[in-house]
């Protein structure tokens, strides 16, 4: 018999039958008696002042409801308390192409396009800036005019004595190191469906209800209660099924707020689901990213200090901004032992769109950087990459330089396991020794590592991140009130895991109500990967509670202490006496199911318990009716905040990096890189997470594998192509998410390094395995060829541009100008917006009347 | 995205297909056969035609048909995925088969027809785009403007030609038949391009393209196909080269080299054929077909990829392929 009934089994995850067969609703399959449909007019302007919007034309159109403007709604938010610069539809300016200017409300999609074509906007142009380097620059024409030199934000941190730690180092290496824009591509597109009840006296405007696509619930509540001037007890957000959000769904999108605001000044439900390309423009992916990076190391390997100036280009909003720049910052820590470290980072405003959270939200770029360098770092001083990251390791439990409470820590674990199953130093000495036509063979080694939610929520309190409640129904169901959010990513199960666990009943009674703020307490959602952590340790406490009640009950009816009262698997049984399921008879048991002729005779029941006398165990069931009998109701309910010694230090930004638990990754990469074409082919990933306890292993490995896979998107092929602030590819032919083809074998290991604080010792398991794997491909790369790449993704262009120059051959200009082994600037792409004239209204100044360059052939 | 509004055609045979071709040319009529790459576009509003005509009832145009003497017949609505499946293809035009298999994704060859491949549009990043997004450029020559943008003050159409099978029947040397209200007609696949990106077929308003004819002279030659992409699946060519060889011992008999996804049009590299016959494949020749293939490439800065990246492995590719074509020949890859 194992310590677990349900923990730590493979598990299918509840919703997955209704996900399978099409019967499970997401957003888009919801409609409503007189719904209307929303569509969006976008700015094809990256920065210009609104002088006028006519809609007259558009609102004259047969089957248009109404047209709303920005101010219809000019209240502003933004996910971050300090970054309040968004309206639901913009009211002086546009800031990127694809900003939102108007909305027209109609019967059908295709009239609502129609109508879209018949807005008039006048537009004044202005400067914009592209490029984050010389949007620093500016001195007028600001994209936000609080916000001087275009800056949202800079912090300057400095831990130990980074002088001091230079000047002991026997190796320095720096560089500068560049990774492209990424997107979420989450499945399914954002979608909203928004209406209002009608108020029973007044028969005026109620109760909003809004159903959307949302990682965020709670936070959507609040944000429309500001923009729309309602309390949030007024308005009720509903999460139906979500098809992915990796953090685009992690904050209130323009949709949620234009659809609710539509819905108002339509006075019917309107629905807005975004097209592919809308996603794109709504984007809070991952920025682009200069990171200028400088690491020292003594002889025998170990790291004296660490300097890192980040500038991310972020795009028009704020967004999760001031997060993801501080989050870059504060994960240089809790990964190794780094005794001196400076950060200078920088979160810079561009004319485009917001960039947000992205899975491994700020650590995924800055540690392709320091991974690769620490190759670089190892190659100098005559290390294996083993044998230097074995050298700094954590000794928990500790506090790292910049305050980050460490406590359990697999990474020396994670690194074995990979080291081992790859046979890492044979098939590295193998590769070298023989190799295939014009392809190299390599291998890579990385490690990673990520936080289990944030110690600290976006609005610094001590209220709790989440709380749970439990309902014992009469017939032994658990119904789980949850306000965590599962987004695809599995947490209505591990919730269901963690109650029948503790409860000791079978997953079967459990019934998980998630996500709707009018059922559900308040969780502040799923991001920075909280909720097992945070929402399973409500639960937990959730499930005890209303244990104890059942046990009171079972103890008195069993006639022992209540700590003698074992439950498990639905049975309840006195400790020292045989397990039911062990015993040879359990007559008497029907009898009792509740049930006579189909009925609930609660009364009769009770009666007939009453004659039977002392028993030594029971059925779950029982044990229920029982509590209900003695104690009434049976509810349990617990919450969960972090504790005061895992919330950092008190430095300016020091909110952002504490955790609870840090979880850990180590991979190797086997690659080929064909030196003519410089196509890399990754083989195989052998990956080890250390998620402090598999509650459900198959849910985690599938969360490794999913991380390694999109972590090997952003390392090969996907990238935003930029032109003057025009995305190129917006849109899933040409931003090139990888296909099942390219998605090798990934060999997982789970490494359970039990928590103190984790539910059962769990800590995350779906964003940590990401970073590493960008960097264990560019470190494969180089152990095959040789040659190192400091710009991401590791396209064939950039990957043979790099090879030729290792090999001396004649230098071909395939990069657009930016030599991916020293990037020194951002790469745009090679067309012309503009010509003499033709082309946008941009302004004088606009880097799109920059003349083209020649490409003569 | 909506699809704009139109009328939907459904001919049974090819007269009727003329018949409404004929009829509604005024108004204008755009022929579907998969839709893989029509229906996406129109949502784009790249077409907004009053007629669409779906052609896939046409029953006599979706066989493959084997003649002796002659060589094989395809219906120009024979799937993708049937080409793939067939054994007589696969045994003796293996170029056909290997440039077929890397169309899109399993899925879209099993509604994507040859001919439809052979018609596809011209494409470029400037142009295959939502008209909200072509609005924010000014749109472009192909379609509403009168800009390039991959060649700046150039007033030609530059689109990229992007289909894959197209280049394996240059090097098979197939012919292609269009039923016209005058009759039919069998011309040179290579007779159907223009080379101009947005008026790329010599195909009239009330003509269709009805059969593909590959001579039985072309069976047996050993073929290669290889297509430039970032992924390993999905994604339209963005550098394309098909090689077709025959030999006689160790000396090469007969062999063409072919290009697409570089130029408005698919294109023979004709001096390939010249520099090959009568000699044995080696590094050297092979090296000179890479050269002689990149001559005849002109990319721009119609793709994701940079132009000179994509000319560079039009060269690679060419060269690789030749020498994989000639199985006795220097083992350059694998």
């Amino acid at each position: 018999m194992s310590d677990f009934a349900i923990i730590g089994k493979p598990v299918a995850l509840i919703d997955s039958a209704g996900k399978t067969t099409g019967q499970g609703k997401y957003t888009d399959d919801l409609s409503m008696p007189g719904m209307l449909i929303g569509k969006i007019l976008h700015s094809p302007l990256p920065h210009a002042r609104i002088k006028r919007i006519n809609p007259t034309k558009a609102v004259k159109l047969e089957g248009v409801v109404s047209v709303v403007v920005g101010t219809d709604a000019p209240n502003k938010y933004g996910i971050l308390p300090v970054g309040h610069d968004e309206t639901a539809l913009a009211v002086d300016k546009v800031r990127y192409v694809g900003d939102n200017v108007a909305c027209v409300v109609a019967t059908s999609e295709s009239i609502a396009e129609q109508a879209l074509e018949l807005i008039d906007v006048e537009y004044e142009p202005l400067p914009a800036y592209f490029d984050p380097e010389e949007a620093m620059k500016a001195e007028s024409d600001l994209i936000h005019d609080h916000r001087p030199h275009n800056i949202e934000k800079e912090y300057h941190h400095v831990f130990g004595d980074p002088g001091a730690g230079f000047a002991q180092a026997d190796a320095i290496v720096e560089g500068r190191y560049v990774a492209g824009e990424v997107t979420h591509a989450a499945m399914e597109p954002h979608s909203t469906l928004a209406y209002f009840e009608l108020d029973a006296l007044t028969g005026e405007e109620g109760r909003l209800v809004v159903q959307s696509s949302t990682q965020v619930p709670y936070y959507l509540q609040h944000k429309l209660s500001i923009v729309l001037d309602k309390p949030m007890a007024q308005i009720r957000v509903i999460k139906p099924l979500v098809g992915g959000g990796f953090g685009g769904k992690s904050e209130i999108i323009p949709l949620e707020i234009i659809a609710a605001v539509a819905a108002r000044k339509a006075k019917a439900p309107v629905k807005i689901t975004y097209t592919r390309e809308e996603v794109f423009w709504a984007h809070r992916g991952r920025p682009r990213t200069i990171i200028d990076l400088k690491t020292g190391v003594k002889r025998d390997g170990s790291l004296t200090a660490v300097a890192a100036k980040v500038i991310q280009d972020g795009g028009a909003y704020c967004s999760y901004g001031v997060v993801t720049i501080l989050y870059s910052g504060a994960l240089l820590g809790a990964l190794y032992d780094i005794p001196n470290i400076q950060y200078d980072g920088f979160r810079v405003l561009t004319n485009k769109p917001a960039c947000g959270a992205m899975r491994g939200h700020g650590t995924v770029n800055v540690r392709f950087a320091f991974e690769s360098q620490l190759d670089e770092l190892a190659l100098k001083i005559g290390m294996d990459p083993y044998d230097i990251r074995k050298r700094n390791l954590l000794k928990p439990p500790c506090v790292t330089v910049n305050g980050l409470r460490v406590q359990s820590y697999g990474l020396p674990e994670c690194i074995e396991k990979v080291v081992k199953a790859s046979d890492w130093a044979a098939r590295r000495a193998e590769y070298k020794q023989k190799y295939n036509g014009t392809v190299r063979r390599g291998l890579g080694l990385a490690c990673s590592h990520y936080v289990s939610g944030a110690a600290n929520s976006i609005i610094r309190s001590d209220m709790p991140h989440s709380t749970v409640n439990i309902k014992i129904e009469r017939d032994g169901g658990v119904v789980v009130y949850t306000g965590a959010s599962d987004i695809g990513q599995g947490s209505d199960t591990m919730v269901a895991q963690i109650a029948a666990e503790v409860l000791g009943c079978t997953l079967g009674r459990i019934k998980v109500i998630a996500a709707d703020t009018d059922l559900t307490p308040v969780d502040i959602g799923s991001y920075s990967s909280r909720v097992t952590f945070m929402n399973g340790n409500a639960t937990m406490r959730a499930a005890e509670d209303a244990k104890k009640k059942i046990i009171a009950a079972a103890a008195r009816k069993m006639q022992c202490f209540e700590a003698d009262v074992l439950m498990r698997d639905d049975w309840v049984w006195k400790q020292g006496t045989k397990p039911p399921w062990e015993r040879t008879t359990t007559a008497g048991i029907a009898e009792v199911s509740g049930h006579v002729d189909g009925q609930v005779l609660r009364g009769s029941l009770q009666q007939k318990r009453k004659d039977e006398g002392p028993k030594d165990f029971m059925t779950f069931e029982e044990a229920a009716v029982s509590a209900m009998d003695f104690a009434g109701a049976v509810s349990g309910t617990g919450a969960y905040a972090p504790p005061k010694d895992a919330r950092g230090g008190g430095h300016k930004g020091g909110g952002v990096g504490p955790s609870p638990a840090y979880s850990y990754s180590a991979q190797v990469v086997d690659a080929g890189v064909d030196t003519e074409t410089g196509e890399v082919t990754v083989h195989k990933v052998w990956a080890a997470h250390d998620c402090g306890r598999a509650l459900n292993p198959v849910a985690v490995e599938g969360q490794v594998i999913g991380s390694v896979w999109m972590g090997l998107g952003q390392a090969l092929q996907e990238e935003f192509v930029w032109k003057d602030g025009l995305l190129m590819n917006p849109g899933m032919l040409e931003y090139k998410s990888p296909s099942a083809v390219e998605s090798p074998e990934v060999v997982t290991f789970i490494v359970e390094s039990i928590d103190p604080e984790g539910p059962f010792g769990a800590k995350e398991a779906s964003e940590g395995s990401l970073a590493a794997v960008i960097p264990a491909v560019a470190n494969a790369i180089f152990d095959a060829t040789g040659m190192r790449l400091r710009e991401s993704p590791f396209t064939p262009e950039r990957v043979l541009s790099g090879i030729r120059k290792v090999m001396g051959l004649k230098k071909i200009n395939m990069t657009n100008d930016v030599d991916p082994t020293e990037p020194h600037t951002l790469r745009e792409h090679g067309g012309s917006l503009w010509f003499k004239g033709k082309g946008p209204q941009r302004h004088e100044m606009d880097p799109a009347r920059k003349p083209a360059l020649s490409r003569e052939q | 995205m909506s699809l704009p509004s139109f009328k939907l055609l459904r001919p049974r045979n090819v007269e009727d297909a003329l018949g409404f071709l004929h009829r509604y040319e005024k108004e204008g009529v755009q022929i579907c056969a998969g839709g893989t790459d029509l229906l996406p576009s129109m949502k784009q509003r790249l077409f907004s035609p009053a007629y669409v005509m779906d052609i896939r009832g046409i029953e006599e145009l979706t066989h493959i048909r084997v003649v002796p003497g002659l060589g094989v017949e395809l219906g120009s609505l024979v799937k993708l995925s049937a080409i793939e499946d067939s054994g007589f293809i696969a045994t003796h035009y293996p170029v056909l088969r290997e440039a077929v298999m890397t169309v899109a994704s399993p899925i879209l060859r099993n509604m994507g027809t040859l001919g439809g491949n052979l018609c596809l549009d011209t494409r470029c990043l400037w142009y295959n785009q939502s008209l909200q997004w072509r609005k924010s450029c000014g749109y472009c020559i192909k379609k509403d403007g009168d800009l390039c943008h991959v060649a700046p003050g150039g007033k030609v159409c530059w689109a990229v030609f992007s289909g894959d099978s197209a280049a394996a029947l240059l090097c098979l040397h197939a012919e292609i038949e269009i039923a016209s209200p005058k009759g039919r007609r069998r011309i040179p696949l290579a007779d159907l391009y223009t080379n101009i990106g947005d008026d790329r077929m010599r195909l009239g308003k009330s003509e269709i393209l009805t059969r593909i004819f590959l001579p039985e002279a072309s069976a047996g030659y050993s073929g290669v196909y290889r297509k430039l992409r970032l992924r390993g699946s999905i994604d339209y060519p963005l550098a394309g080269v098909a090689v077709a060889i025959r030999k006689k011992g160790k000396i090469i008999d007969d062999a063409r080299v072919a290009i697409t996804g570089v130029n408005p049009a698919p294109r023979l590299v004709k001096d390939a054929t010249h520099a090959l016959i009568g000699r044995e494949m080696n590094e050297h020749a092979a090296m000179v077909v890479g050269e002689l293939a990149a001559r005849v490439a002109k990319p721009l800065t119609t793709s994701l990829l940079t132009p000179e990246y994509r000319r560079e492995m039009i060269k690679v590719f060419a060269k690789q392929s030749a020498s994989r074509a000639t199985p006795s020949g220097p083992s350059i890859r694998d």
